[in-house]
């Protein structure tokens, strides 16, 4: 790393509302990677007949293998409370959120939405067909955040390595691809992406390519500039006097040298992925039901809002990681931006 | 200057074509289009007639529609020639005027969008003249007092209404307002009575109505505008010719006022045409929160109801209105910063 980056980065450790954010939002996206032990239908721990079992990873354990009469996979909920009952020394310890996303979790005489109770350990309600919300947010945001993580990486390869190649070389190829860029930046993505999913039932992977389809015109524009700009500089013409092929001075000379823009804009391409497929989500055309997603809770909240548990904690956490993401949006660009600024007295 | 927007308003042209045959083609090979949607139709009635007349079912799984009707429907709409040959005779009749109809409504298209516009662009409208009444002084007020409370605060208030999209913010606001504390109505533009009541009524009902729809369109624009504004002004308050200004003894307020404010209005005119995409066509997520019957909802529906003339016929005003938008603001630009000169 080199001096300048080390102090970027101070900088931007100085720019508290930022910094914490990063923070924070870093511990959030690595408390989702384990999920599964926080929320959870399957005990972290099961102690049967001085044997341990760890249910959270791997495959599902039969029933059969605590004394139940059932093949499928133990009710672990059910089987705490049988130890307990027991006495023999056996037992069960849950996740903190001992529900997955997926379950109803049905009670007798009442119908769900239930609101939130301490007793039921459904911390934040259940929805309309009585899962968890809590567990629902949890491995919604996981998807969320690692589809726009994703999607921030396949868009940025593409952008910079069409937007610097235009730039570069000008010209007719920069001609091609702007009238390109043109067309398809005219096609109302939104609506495109609506009329396929309506077609076919998308997954993870289809949604991330039809978005990614559309989703790398803004950073190639912005790095043909930059490329633009610093194709002038002496050091390019240092370089290709010194021999250097296109190639490296691309790759090596130019684009390191447009990071800062990059950096810049990321984190506004993260809350852009994020709201993009919570907005798909909330229509329905997003990811296919049972799947945990802010939007579908969105949906449930708007058209439910009596039971007001549902759409205040689905808006306020969204709320929380967008803030988050554009606070660190708003420091990166400050500490990466070199300009000073005059301050009259 | 003549000849480059010439040659723009000319680009148009190529653009124009891509966009429509993409779209068109997609349209094309989706299935459940129109004919398809009357076979299905068919289906179900001879469907519910057969058991109405306790049927024989001798021929249940055949076609409702003989070959024959089919193929008229087809050509009715135009699916019975290859694409390129429906595409540019749908393109001749949009070249005389003629959107088509709506294969869900049989209104023609046109007529429909005429409908949707004005509700758009009321909602548009108020919320451009918002937008610039308040971007602006904010704008500024946070340039002046950089790295102040003020600025910090505001900045936080700015970020958050950024963070939150739109739409989103909306549905918090109707959850609030509509539902718990019962101030504003839910959605819509006017209320049922709305012709029963007097002149101050109408007026009050429709106020009631704006405010909300409003206050989202804004809180994603907001942004965006105040911080160009603020780093425009802060990036002429440091140019050499307020700094000469400030040390010839001018005071400051004059310095903004009359030497960096003009210059750093220019990137605000930037963005001055790109309104009028937004102005008319809305966006149809808050349209569908607060269901407004604007152009994004009249889209929308149209894209789920298969209703592909309507889709076309959108795009077609969208596309061009963006189009001509980007110039618009090239022009603005042009006509504001002698600086600048297109070739």
């Amino acid at each position: 790393m080199n001096a300048l980056t080390i102090k970027k980065i101070k900088k931007f450790q100085s720019i508290k509302r930022g910094y914490y954010s990063f923070i924070f939002f870093a511990g959030l996206c690595l408390l989702s990677l384990f999920a599964e032990t926080l929320v959870n239908s399957r005990a972290l721990m099961v102690c049967h007949k001085g044997e341990y079992y760890f249910p959270t990873y791997g495959k599902m354990i039969s029933g059969k293998t605590f004394g139940l009469d059932y093949e499928y996979e133990t009710n672990y909920k059910e089987l705490k409370k049988i130890f307990s009952e027991k006495k023999q020394g056996d037992y069960v310890l849950m996740p903190p959120v001992p529900y997955n996303a997926y379950e109803n979790d049905l009670k007798k005489n009442s119908y769900p939405p239930f609101p939130p109770s301490y007793k039921s350990k459904h911390y934040l309600g259940t929805d309309n067909m009585g899962r968890d919300i809590l567990a629902r947010l949890l491995y919604g945001f996981r998807t969320a955040i690692f589809f726009a993580l994703i999607l921030l990486a396949i868009n940025y390869t593409i952008g910079i390595s069409i937007g610097s190649i235009m730039g570069y070389f000008g010209k007719k190829f920069d001609l091609f691809f702007q009238r390109i860029i043109e067309i398809w930046s005219n096609i109302p993505f939104l609506y495109v992406i609506i009329i396929i999913s309506s077609v076919i039932l998308p997954n993870f992977f289809i949604l991330l390519f039809i978005m990614a389809l559309f989703g790398w015109i803004g950073i190639t524009w912005t790095i043909r500039t930059m490329t633009y700009k610093e194709k002038e500089k002496e050091y390019v013409l240092a370089a290709k006097a010194a021999g250097a092929s296109d190639y490296r001075i691309i790759f090596k000379h130019i684009i390191p040298n447009t990071i800062a823009v990059i950096v810049t804009f990321a984190p506004f391409s993260i809350s852009s992925g994020i709201v993009a497929l919570t907005s798909l989500d909330y229509l329905g055309f997003g990811l296919p039901a049972p799947t945990p997603s802010w939007g579908e809770l969105l949906a449930q909240g708007s058209a439910n809002m009596s039971a007001w548990w549902i759409l205040s904690s689905v808006i306020a956490s969204m709320a929380f990681v967008l803030i988050a993401v554009s606070f660190i949006g708003e420091a990166a660009r400050e500490a990466f931006d070199p300009k000073m600024h005059s301050i009259y007295e | 200057m003549t000849a480059y927007f010439i040659r723009r308003f000319l680009l148009i042209i190529p653009t124009f074509i891509g966009v429509t045959i993409i779209v068109f083609i997609i349209t094309r090979f989706v299935p459940g289009g129109p004919v398809e949607r009357m076979i299905a139709s068919a289906h179900l009635a001879a469907a519910s007639g057969q058991s109405a007349s306790s049927g024989i079912s001798q021929d249940a799984g055949n076609q409702p529609l003989s070959e024959d009707q089919i193929n008229r429907l087809k050509e009715y709409y135009g699916f019975d020639k290859p694409v390129i040959t429906s595409y540019f005779s749908w393109l001749f009749k949009v070249l005389k005027g003629d959107l088509g109809t709506s294969t869900r409504y049989y209104d023609p298209v046109w007529d429909m969008i005429k409908n949707r516009i004005p509700v758009s662009l009321y909602f548009g409208l108020i919320s451009m003249i918002l937008i610039y009444s308040v971007c602006i002084p904010l704008g500024i007020a946070k340039a002046v007092k950089h790295k102040t409370a003020f600025d910090n605060i505001s900045s936080i208030a700015v970020f958050t209404g950024y963070a939150i999209p739109g739409w989103v913010a909306g549905a918090l606001l109707l959850f609030l307002f509509s539902f718990n504390f019962e101030i504003f109505p839910f959605g819509g533009l006017v209320s049922d009575e709305f012709e029963d009541l007097s002149l101050y009524g109408k007026i009050y009902d429709l106020f009631l109505h704006t405010i909300l729809p409003v206050i989202a369109y804004l809180i994603g624009s907001f942004t965006v505008m105040t911080l160009l504004m603020k780093n425009s002004l802060m990036d002429n308050l440091s140019a050499d010719y307020v700094k000469t200004a400030v040390a010839k003894g001018l005071s400051f307020k004059k310095a903004i006022f009359k030497h960096a404010l003009q210059n750093s209005l220019i990137p605000i005119a930037t963005s001055f045409g790109n309104n009028i995409s937004l102005i008319v066509t809305g966006s149809f997520l808050i349209e569908t929160v607060f269901n407004i019957n604007g152009m994004g909802l009249l889209g929308y529906e149209a894209i789920i109801e298969r209703d592909y003339p309507v889709v076309l016929g959108i795009l077609v005003i969208s596309s061009l209105l963006m189009m001509i938008g980007n110039i618009l603001s090239d022009a603005c630009v042009a006509l504001i910063d002698p600086r600048v000169k297109f070739q």
